[in-house]
């Protein structure tokens, strides 16, 4: 199955890093969403969104939340999510589990650890 | 008798009024000492005052100047990450041109190996038409070539996952900004305060929304360490293990 994700993230410059680290992996088809409200708005208009890779900290809805969102909609609950963000907390950790996130990445990440937390997810599905 | 228990009386009032102004002259001194205090004091307070309004109608800029140090880096961020695509889609177009010059090798070494069969009687000659091509030497160059490439490629990714710190630096700069803002607002509904006491009229300073920051973890590190993401998948190993054996009680029973 083709992937096509939703890069999700408030810093331009952390999209364009993820962007970047996913093509180095060989993943060409992807959407960005400046923060879960645009993720949410994005996902309902685009059908073909199969993976999020979402940070945690962003305006009017944080990732936190969208994951919530995602997991409570019928048509979304299945999309794989992983969460790229600057906590590090094992209290943060926990908490994104128990929202249901599928792995977690800290930053600074490499593309080789986004490529190695992938390939879990889709081993997993 | 009772002439003499007034004139008693009188030097007794005498007495205490002479205690009163012994204590007088002690006291004298220490009000006028607190009255010189709060001489001095009181300018004092002024400068407080006028200080914590001068710092009050600051703050405002600096919160400013520290959202344009992060809009700047940015800026200059995305500008290097500008440069690194470009260098990206050189080194693409390099690694092509030398696969193919490497399969140009291949084919005329084929072709020279194919000749040189096919004219055995050369006299020796095969051998130093196929030294003088160096062949090897060139192919040698292009794999060393390759792995140059590959040092550029690498450490062009390097400079990627450095860039990272820009994320990191504008959740800490948002951090202090909210400190910043939380300290003003202290500060402007202080001044308020006194200034109803005085009857002067001071506006309580309300934090624009726009320029309120609202997304950063006040944690945000950056540590290139593994330490943080070995934590992670220690975590998420242990909630999977959990669950499986969870699974596993399940199907037990």
């Amino acid at each position: 199955m083709a992937l096509k994700f939703l890069v999700v993230d408030d810093s331009v410059t952390m999209r364009r890093i993820v962007a970047n680290s996913l093509k180095t992996i060989g993943y060409d088809a992807f959407v960005e969403a400046g923060d879960g409200r645009e993720a949410l708005s994005k996902l309902s208009g685009d059908g073909s969104i199969n993976f999020i890779i979402t940070d945690w900290n962003m305006p009017d809805v944080s990732g936190l939340d969208l994951v919530k969102s995602v997991r409570s909609n019928d048509k979304l609950c299945k999309i794989p999510i992983l969460m790229v963000t600057t906590r590090g907390l094992k209290d943060d950790i926990v908490e994104a589990l128990q929202a249901k996130v599928n792995n977690y990445i800290v930053k600074p990440f490499t593309p080789q650890i986004l490529r190695e937390k992938i390939d879990q997810i889709l081993a997993s599905a | 008798m009772g002439q003499q228990l007034n004139m008693e009386q009188v030097f007794q009032k005498l007495g205490d009024l002479k205690s009163f102004f012994v204590f007088g002259q002690k006291v004298v001194p220490v009000i006028q000492k607190i009255i010189d205090f709060m001489r001095d004091v009181v300018p004092l307070l002024e400068n407080v005052n006028n200080s914590i309004h001068d710092s009050t109608s600051k703050i405002p800029k600096a919160a400013t100047q520290i959202k344009n140090v992060t809009n700047a880096n940015e800026i200059a961020t995305s500008e290097i990450l500008d440069i690194v695509d470009s260098m990206s889609l050189d080194l693409t177009k390099i690694r092509t041109e030398l696969a193919d010059l490497k399969n140009g090798f291949f084919s005329q070494r084929v072709a020279l190996e194919k000749f040189g069969s096919e004219f055995k009687n050369l006299n020796g000659k095969f051998d130093a038409l196929k030294s003088g091509m160096s062949i090897d030497e060139l192919e040698n160059k292009v794999t060393s070539l390759e792995s140059i490439i590959d040092k550029i490629g690498t450490d062009s990714t390097n400079i990627t996952i450095s860039l990272q710190v820009q994320d990191i630096t504008a959740q800490q700069l948002a951090s202090v900004n909210h400190l910043i803002q939380s300290v003003q607002k202290r500060l402007s509904s202080l001044l308020f305060d006194l200034g109803k006491q005085s009857g002067v009229s001071i506006p309580e300073f309300d934090i624009d929304e726009e320029n309120r920051d609202k997304s950063f973890n006040e944690d945000a590190r950056y540590d290139r360490g593994h330490g943080k993401q070995e934590l992670v998948d220690n975590i998420i190993n242990e909630n999977k293990k959990t669950s499986q054996e969870e699974i596993d009680k399940l199907f037990a029973r």
